[in-house]
């Protein structure tokens, strides 16, 4: 026989955790009972009891904390908890839970609509957060499975009704284990793009199916994920009548996948008869205002045919007052001339010569005092008819003796 | 990556929309008007060019997974 070993408490605790490690395979075990004494202290630890129904005595400490395990429990919830086994320095044995699910569509409902009230009263849902959508967009993230109906019928109808678009594809699974990291970190790469990298719009979307196959999208952490990504989300998840927790905090909520792509793209049809109507109001615009400006001008030419009318009638008027005034002005004139032609013609010396009276003129010059005249001057004298010269004989009675 | 540059639909409909808004406003000056006008169809002219591209390219980009769990 060998020598026992001696230990310490905590190198015996140790060799236990490590034997409980190594020997339980954790990672092929869930271990499914009922929540009791379920709380959580200070916002970050999480302390409950999982117990088997038909045996109250069957039951382990479970411990998890708030940054692992999201979503809302209650006591008496059927849940399937997936951790790892250890014995803490206190002697008590327990799960460190990595994450717990409800188990069964009552306990999924139950956890489903607690959260969604959660959220909801946390203002996840507010109407006024969420952002719209650019009507023309270049470049759309794409968050689905290329192996789900979703992603042809989303790609379908984009193809039917807009062309041009670059589409990110990043592929995830939709549902089971590894969708709510990977959709998760789906979503982180867009949000981490830079900015003119990034998609215009991003979609999560995947066809219908039970509570259980959409718990993804029921998942607090994608949720909160949605509402604080960097790029406005469309959700479209499931048939008509379904609904998830993104599509409650997506920025725009489809009913299914073919509608997230009537949401993100408009259809060219639409688009060609809005511009359409632009250019046709344009034209319309432009033909009544030059329709307008004829009106104008019609009304001008008008006006300047009015004025000049007006001034021409004036014209004539002045110039028919002005012929008249002009001939009685002439008349007058007439008169005058002809009486004063009157007086002219009777002084007229002529008319005196004809009377008998003649004109003596010396070297040119009328001769009006016979005492300038010298004897032997010669003179010219003008009768009424016809002139003759003679010579100076006698002044005022005095020169040559008078033959008679 | 391709950057959001060539044809910007978006730019050349925004400005469609506000020269039809600049004509449904007011008093149209007819030579501005026809300058517009002319604008307005070559935008619409460009816009539907680009209605005519009828792909849409996939392109499959891969994130990173964490893997703690």
């Amino acid at each position: 026989m060998t020598e026992p070993h001696i230990l310490s408490v905590t190198q015996y605790l140790q060799i236990i955790n490590t034997v409980l490690r190594e020997h339980v395979p954790s990672q092929e075990i869930v271990v499914e009972g009922e929540l009791s004494g379920f709380t959580i202290k200070d916002g970050k630890w999480i302390i409950f009891d999982l117990k088997d129904e038909n045996d109250a005595k069957a039951k382990v400490a479970c411990f998890a904390t708030t940054f692992k395990v999201t979503g809302v429990f209650e006591n008496g919830m059927r849940v399937r908890v997936f951790g790892f086994p250890s014995v803490k320095p206190w002697s008590t044995f327990q799960i460190d839970v990595q994450s717990i699910e409800p188990v069964g569509e009552g306990a999924l409902k139950r956890a489903y609509e607690m959260l969604k009230k959660k959220l909801e009263l946390e203002g996840l849902f507010d109407v006024g957060r969420k952002r719209a959508l650019p009507r023309f967009p270049e470049r759309i993230g794409l968050i689905t499975s290329r192996d789900a109906a979703a992603y042809g019928d989303f790609l379908r109808i984009l193809n039917n009704r807009w062309g041009g678009v670059e589409i990110l594809f990043s592929h995830v699974h939709v549902q089971g284990k590894e969708s709510v990291p990977e959709i998760l970190s789906a979503l982180g790469m867009f949000s981490d793009m830079s900015e003119s990298d990034r998609p215009d719009m991003i979609v999560l979307t995947r066809g219908g199916g039970s509570l259980e196959d959409l718990h993804a999208f029921n998942d607090e952490a994608v949720a909160r994920a949605v509402y604080s990504s960097k790029i406005p989300v469309v959700c479209g998840v499931g048939h008509e009548r379904d609904e998830s927790l993104c599509d409650f905090v997506a920025d725009v909520r489809a009913s299914t996948p073919s509608n997230a792509a009537e949401r993100c793209v408009p259809s060219r049809q639409d688009v060609l008869y809005e511009m359409e109507m632009m250019t046709r109001q344009m034209e319309q615009r432009l033909t009544d205002s030059l329709a307008d400006k004829k009106l104008v001008v019609e009304r001008a030419t008008r006006t300047v045919r009015s004025v000049l009318d007006r001034e021409s009638q004036r014209l004539l008027v002045s110039a028919k007052r002005l012929r008249d005034v002009f001939g009685t002005w002439h008349i007058r004139l007439r008169d005058r001339t002809s009486s004063l032609e009157k007086l002219l013609r009777q002084v007229d010396p002529k008319r005196i010569l004809a009377r008998g009276y003649s004109i003596v003129t010396v070297a040119g010059r009328i001769a009006t005092d016979a005492g300038t005249l010298s004897i032997g001057t010669e003179i010219a004298v003008q009768l009424s008819r016809g002139t003759f010269d003679a010579e100076v004989v006698r002044t005022n009675g005095k020169g040559k003796q008078k033959l008679i | 990556m391709a950057t959001k540059t060539k044809i910007n639909f978006q730019k050349a409909f925004e400005e469609l929309e506000s020269i039809t808004e600049w004509f449904e406003k007011g008093e149209v000056d007819l030579d501005e008007g026809l300058k517009k006008f002319e604008r307005g169809l070559e935008l619409a002219g460009t816009c539907k060019e680009k209605l005519s591209e009828f792909e849409n390219k996939v392109k499959e980009i891969k994130a990173k997974y964490e893997t703690d769990i």
